[in-house]
């Protein structure tokens, strides 16, 4: 009868370790193996972390991953929740509102990189035509400024949308009591944002600042359509890199360890960033 | 401190618009300064609404407000020095408790040095000394609700509060004490207090003046006492009271100075006080008997002596009480009676009732006639 529990986990587990943990110990394997196509695999114990580590390459992707993925949520996060409650509460408005902000969620990454790719071709792209106009020179294939910032713009198009649908959705959830209470409480505009509407948007704001971490930690397809990880490895990524080991370099076991090293550090990054934001504004901020 | 005035007010949602809602017709009511009021009602009657308008969180559509006999109506609830505590207890939850408290005064710009005192002052009446640091999401909600509490009577230009079913989410065991916080706070700074509940225990144990409202109306506004023995119609006289007053339909008679009602083929002497009011040509007639003065009798007193003949349909035990509810013979009038617990009684058994006079209220088309 004891056994009984396990057997109606028995599905979950079974699909659990179908799609994640067979794959996971399979990556584990052969991050200790030298996989070379054609040749014997042999084991290799940790000299493909050991090498991964010191490839200045992995290093330099790793740099501009974290930088990317800070600048991601440092303009997405406020942004969105500033166009969250810019929005309208009720009324026609809403409708047109989410449909608006749905169009870029529902193209996919590629065919965003896509879009980009045509708007930003020095042949007929509308973007180098822009920068003509005022005497300036656009070129995502030669310059790693406009490369970046075009990616990273890229970014928050496609993202920024998602980041007010969850403020929108935590903003309706807040009941007008809390804001009657704010009017009678005679708090400015300023205060009633910091004491009533941030702290009851506390829960979406975490959600929506891990969502788009890992999520900015995982991009790949829009900066590799678009300028194919160039110029040179100015818009190389992790996830561009990992590939580009694996893949590319016919390097499995290389590429097998630096899937999990990457594994690692967005949990690691997640773990932490959730630690923060929930002990974030708990008890403190009596300092009106 | 302050006396409040509302004077022809009307409120109407989404006017103009296929869903438009009369919430409240047309209310006149003045709050005594440093007065404990209860605004009364079933759901849906325009309470909240009523006491929106009166913090200025509802522009009404109609008529004003008076503070001190200033007209407030346009203006908003930062500038009306009205305080409001809402059915769930709104609590900055980024502040610890003393946060919470010194918000309004902060707000107000009022000195650090001020604030401290007045914050002690009122986490002293209300004892909440002992959590000033705490963070408010680890506190119950009756000491959430003690707090919002506290925030509304912080401010020494706080002229009035308004509680919106404050007891809401406080558990029943806990709400004795919060209501005699609630009061003791009240008295204590004779503050001008408005409290909203459907209640009428809430309402009767916290205030001197108790507002009914109904549709939009307000019915009466007076003392408990009076509430109970005197209601303006049978409204009221269903309404207070658990169980409510017997409201019997009945036909009248006229004689000699003496008026009967008629209760089928049994008659039921009135006070002769009663009598000078009374038109024998109307038609529409209640009279009403609360269940604690119906006098029940289980051995037939044989001759006449005003005993109306009933059988009890059902008996219910209340602890320190029963109720009993029986219809008279002949009728299908059925009568609820109030009798001591330890009165034996069983269901189907024949009892006799009588009705004191001067326990009688007599009702024309559902008003009240007064004596």
């Amino acid at each position: 009868m004891k056994q009984r529990p396990w057997l109606f986990l028995l599905p979950a587990l079974l699909l659990v370790s179908i799609s994640a943990f067979i794959p996971l110990m399979t990556v584990m394997n052969y991050s200790q193996l030298t996989l070379l196509p054609g040749t014997q695999p042999y084991f290799a114990g940790l000299e493909n972390f050991v090498a991964i580590l010191q490839d200045p390459a992995f290093q330099g992707a790793l740099g501009r991953q974290f930088l990317f993925s800070f600048l991601v949520l440092i303009t997405e996060i406020p942004l969105g929740l500033a166009l969250a409650l810019c929005m309208p509460k009720d009324g026609p408005g809403v409708g047109a509102s989410l449909v608006l902000l749905g169009i870029p969620l529902l193209i996919p990454w590629n065919v965003v990189g896509i879009i980009w790719r045509v708007f930003t071709r020095s042949d007929i792209g509308v973007l180098p035509e822009v920068f003509e106009w005022f005497g300036a020179t656009y070129n995502v294939s030669q310059f790693t400024g406009d490369a970046w910032w075009t990616v990273l713009a890229m970014d928050i198009w496609h993202w920024t949308p998602l980041v007010v649908l969850i403020c929108y959705a935590g903003l309706q959830a807040i009941p007008e009591e809390f804001y009657m209470a704010a009017k009678i409480d005679r708090a400015s505009p300023w205060k009633t944002f910091r004491y009533v509407t941030l702290p009851n948007l506390r829960g979406v704001l975490i959600i929506a600042v891990l969502l788009r971490l890992m999520d900015s930690f995982k991009i790949y397809a829009e900066p590799f359509v678009l300028t194919g990880g160039g110029p040179g490895s100015a818009t190389t990524f992790l996830s561009t890199y990992t590939s580009r080991m694996a893949i590319g370099g016919f390097q499995m076991g290389r590429g097998a360890a630096t899937s999990l090293i990457y594994f690692f550090i967005v949990i690691l990054l997640s773990f932490v960033v959730y630690i923060i934001m929930l002990n974030l504004g708990q008890g403190a901020g009596n300092d009106s | 401190m302050a006396e409040i005035e509302v004077r022809d007010i009307r409120h109407v949602y989404d006017q103009g618009s296929p869903d438009e809602t009369v919430a409240i017709e047309r209310i006149n009511l003045t709050l005594k300064d440093g007065t404990a009021n209860a605004l009364l009602g079933p759901s849906g009657c325009g309470k909240t609404t009523l006491l929106q308008i009166i913090s200025g969180l509802l522009q009404p559509t109609e008529g004003q407000i008076l503070i001190d006999g200033e007209d407030v109506t346009g203006k908003p609830p930062a500038e009306r020095d009205i305080a409001q505590v809402f059915q769930f207890p709104v609590i900055y939850r980024s502040m610890d408790v003393y946060g919470n408290l010194a918000f309004p005064l902060r707000n107000g710009g009022v000195p650090e040095a001020e604030v401290e005192s007045r914050v002690h002052r009122i986490s002293e009446l209300l004892e909440l000394d002992d959590i000033l640091r705490s963070s408010p999401s680890n506190l119950g909600p009756e000491l959430n609700q003690l707090v919002a509490l506290g925030r509304g009577i912080i401010r020494a230009d706080t002229s009035a509060i308004l509680f919106d079913e404050p007891m809401t989410d406080v558990e029943p065991s806990r709400k004795l004490t919060i209501r005699r916080r609630v009061k003791e706070a009240q008295q204590e700074f004779g503050i001008t207090a408005l409290y909203v509940t459907h209640d009428q225990h809430e309402a009767l144990t916290f205030a001197e003046q108790v507002a009914i409202m109904k549709d939009g109306n307000l019915v009466q506004y007076d003392t408990g006492e009076n509430l109970y023995q005197s209601p303006v119609n049978t409204f009221i006289g269903h309404f207070i009271g658990s169980p409510g007053m017997n409201l019997l339909e009945c036909g009248l008679s006229h004689e000699n100075g003496h008026a009967h009602a008629h209760l089928g083929p049994h008659q039921v002497p009135l006070d002769s006080a009663l009598a000078p009011s009374l038109d024998p040509s109307w038609t529409d007639c209640q009279v009403g008997i609360r269940p604690s003065s119906v006098t029940v009798q289980v051995a037939d007193p044989h001759e006449d002596t005003g005993y109306l003949p009933a059988t009890v349909d059902q008996v219910e035990m209340l602890g320190g009480f029963q109720i009993i509810t029986a219809t008279l013979r002949q009728t299908d009038v059925e009568v609820k009676a109030r009798v001591a617990h330890d009165f034996a009684i069983d269901e189907d058994a024949s009892v006799w009732l009588s009705f004191p006079p001067s326990d009688i209220r007599f009702f024309h088309d559902h008003e009240a006639v007064p004596a």
